[in-house]
């Protein structure tokens, strides 16, 4: 078998994104799924699909063909009006068995929701699932070892899933050209969106939904938005971050005063003070955190660790406050200051409240 | 008065490479699995506290089950020293570069093959792999429901009652048994060793038959799987290439040596910042 063919194809198909909703809001990371996935389907020549779950889903259908899909299929039920696993599961798997084709690859946000999702639907499938990509690209591969002869051959489009492998400070580059879709997850703020486009065209397709008794086996007896700073950590213009420098949980006091400073702000935070218990893992800022990208992040008594740096390393502008000249994040950040974070800091809260009240001619409130 | 019921509790343990330590790391960046120190994934010890939280609370029987090389024995007996009643390890060279799809496989294999439990709990995810796809692709493959990103698990009448992770909040979820859980680490961190547990293991390390009854090793022919769906033959997936991220920066403006007032003055003075923080304003 192997000896026969060099070239084998890969099964062409279209690209597929499953859109996310919560709380009748669609999230950011499903417009940069769609701006990543017109790429890879402009590249094969081949449509954007998206799959949008839910109820009463109003423009949101006609909103993802403004943001680059060619059709979206819309499944409307009123179980589907919150995120379940098993109810989203049966809905996804369902769709994708009535295509004529298993679209070349299939995309979701790594959000709890995508990380909850993905790896059923793949499991399902019995087909491959990359986890938490930054970068998504069609291209070749050639497969040479002989471990596995089936796999051998050239693939000229093959996704190529490349996703940070940490504590190696590597990236890898994950491949499964051999059965559609190929599958992965994409971290929310790196990919980006296309510009709102009011004159794009595309076709809207409801599809039928059948929910199983079974898929009712778990009930989401309450669901709690907090309002809290980090709420939204990933659409923060400014992030305020916090380390194991700050010395104790209370230092968030102050780090919230800074962010009050600025409009849209929102407090990040290293995993080690999150495992510390100082503040909640929902502000938690890196690889197994959030990945942001604020115009401005102020890392306070951070040291800036690979695996913190991951997450935030795309910020527009980095402002580090390090007491040690030598820490790692004054490797990566525009602007150093050496110093103890609680001499800067409320020197900064004077300073910045004042810059910004000048320029605004009038005090600031944080927007909620 | 609580009911005490006989739960078949499994919890799932990862061995990983020791990342806070040098040995074994390649100057390319890569590991040698084989130099490299070796610990329990750090995100099984939220997994391991839920599991033994539930059998004091609830009553019944904690397994420990691990998929690796021989020396993943070692998790296992560390379960077992914080109070873990059984350990499984599967173990078999064709797993060999599995990925999550063959991996899920071969650990839903292990766990028919072990009994039927009630409640598995899994780390969130890895710091090795570190994708959290294996607990959810297991819960596929048993036909469970799930309860990824959990803080909070009690078992209420005979009913689950969970707190989870979502975007931005938390949601409370109900569910019936059997279920599959991924612990947050948010949940309680584990507690010591207990004085029991340790004490056993040290009786087992000297008696190797006693040991084998307590750390049982399996392979693929004794689970009754299918060695085509693990390892490189069952993996849908491979990773084709690694590259180092490369260092970046040099060009950091310092500000340092002078007190906080001057300090942010300079910072302000820098054009660029003050600039960039007005531009935000007037968005
Ligand atoms: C698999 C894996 C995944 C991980 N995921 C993440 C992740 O998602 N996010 C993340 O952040 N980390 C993550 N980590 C942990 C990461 O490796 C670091 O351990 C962590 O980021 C360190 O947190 P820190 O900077 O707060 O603490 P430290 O490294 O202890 O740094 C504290 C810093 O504060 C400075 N300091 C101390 N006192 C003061 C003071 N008074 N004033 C000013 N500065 C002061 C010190 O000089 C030091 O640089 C992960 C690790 C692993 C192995
Ligand atoms: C750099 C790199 C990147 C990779 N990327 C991918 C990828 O994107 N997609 C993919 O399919 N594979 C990937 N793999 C392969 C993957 O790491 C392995 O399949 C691994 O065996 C399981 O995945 P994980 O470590 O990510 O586990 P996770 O899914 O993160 O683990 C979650 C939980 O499952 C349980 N668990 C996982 N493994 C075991 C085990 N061996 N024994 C007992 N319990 C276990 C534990 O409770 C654990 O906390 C990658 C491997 C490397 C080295």
């Amino acid at each position: 078998m192997s000896d026969e063919a060099v070239t084998n194809f890969c099964p062409k198909g279209d690209v597929l994104v499953i859109a996310e909703v919560a709380a009748g809001e669609l999230q950011p990371v499903t417009l940069e799924l769609l701006g990543a996935g017109r790429i890879l389907s402009d590249k094969m020549e081949r449509s954007l699909l998206c799959l949008v779950l839910g109820h009463n889903l109003g423009d949101i259908p006609q909103k993802l063909i403004e943001y680059g899909a060619d059709v979206v299929y819309v499944a409307d039920h009123p179980e589907l009006y919150q995120y379940r696993t098993l109810t989203y599961r049966r809905a996804v798997c369902d769709f994708l068995e009535s295509l004529p084709e298993p679209p070349h690859t299939t995309l979701l946000g790594s959000t709890t929701t995508g990380r909850d999702l993905a790896p059923r639907i793949a499991a399902h499938f019995d087909t491959g699932l990359t986890a938490d990509c930054t970068e998504l690209d069609i291209g070749p591969y050639e497969h040479k070892s002989k471990v596995d002869p089936s796999k051998v051959g050239l693939y000229p489009n093959c996704l190529y899933a490349i996703r940070p492998s940490f504590g190696e400070s590597l990236k890898a580059r994950i491949l499964g050209p051999w059965k559609n879709p190929q599958m992965a997850t994409a971290r929310p703020g790196v990919m980006i969106p296309l510009k709102l486009d009011p004159n794009r065209v595309g076709k809207i397709v409801n599809v039928p939904v059948n929910l199983q008794p079974e898929d009712y086996r778990l009930v989401v007896a309450d669901t709690v938005r907090e309002i809290s700073k980090g709420f939204k950590l990933t659409e923060a213009d400014v992030i305020i971050a916090g380390g194991f420098g700050l010395g104790s949980a209370d230092g968030f006091e102050l780090l919230k005063k800074l962010a009050d400073c600025f409009p849209n702000s929102a407090i990040g935070a290293s995993r080690k003070v999150v495992d510390l218990g100082w503040i909640p893992y929902q502000h938690q800022v890196g690889q197994t955190g959030k990945t942001v990208r604020p115009k401005l992040y102020i890392a306070c008594g951070i040291s800036g660790a690979i695996q913190h740096r991951v997450g935030m390393s795309k910020s527009g502008m980095i402002i580090a406050i390090n007491k040690d000249p030598d820490a790692p994040i004054f490797k990566f950040a525009n602007y150093g200051i050496v110093g103890d974070v609680y001499q800067i800091i409320p020197e900064m809260i004077k300073e910045f409240g004042a810059v910004i009240k000048k320029e605004e001619g009038e005090p600031v409130g944080r927007a909620r | 008065m609580l009911a005490t019921g006989s739960y078949n509790i499994f919890v799932l343990v990862k061995q990983v490479p020791d990342q806070g330590s040098k040995a074994g790391i390649n100057p390319d960046g890569t590991i040698d699995r084989a130099k490299a120190k070796r610990m329990l994934n750090p995100f099984d010890r939220y997994a391991l506290q839920a599991a033994l939280f539930t059998k004091r609370t609830y009553g019944g029987t904690v397994t420990a089950i691990s998929m690796g090389p021989p020396p993943a024995t070692e998790v296992l007996l560390e379960a077992l020293e914080h109070g873990v009643d059984l350990g499984y390890l599967l173990c078999d060279r064709r797993l060999a570069a599995s990925d999550t799809l063959a991996t899920a496989y071969a650990l839903y294999k292990t766990i028919l093959y072990v009994g039927k439990p009630d409640v598995i709990f899994c780390g969130l995810q890895t710091t090795d792999g570190d994708t959290a796809q294996v607990g959810p692709q297991l819960a596929e493959r048993l036909n469970l429901p799930q309860i990824t990103y959990c803080e909070d698990f009690a078992i209420v009448n005979g009913k689950v009652e969970a707190q989870r992770i979502i975007e931005g909040g938390t949601q409370k979820v109900v569910t019936d048994l059997p279920v599959l859980v991924t612990v947050a680490n948010s949940y309680h961190a584990l507690e010591y060793k207990s004085f029991r547990g340790a004490w056993r293991v040290q009786q087992l390390k000297r008696n190797p038959e006693e040991m084998s009854k307590y750390i049982r090793t399996v392979d693929l022919d004794v689970i009754g799987a299918d060695a085509e769906r693990c390892g490189l033959k069952g993996s849908p997936t491979i990773v084709a290439a690694t590259e180092k991220v490369g260092e970046i920066g040099g060009n950091c403006c310092m500000f340092e040596g002078n007190s906080p007032e001057v300090l942010i003055s300079d910072l302000l003075a820098a054009a660029n910042v003050k600039e960039y923080i007005a531009a935000l304003e007037a968005k």
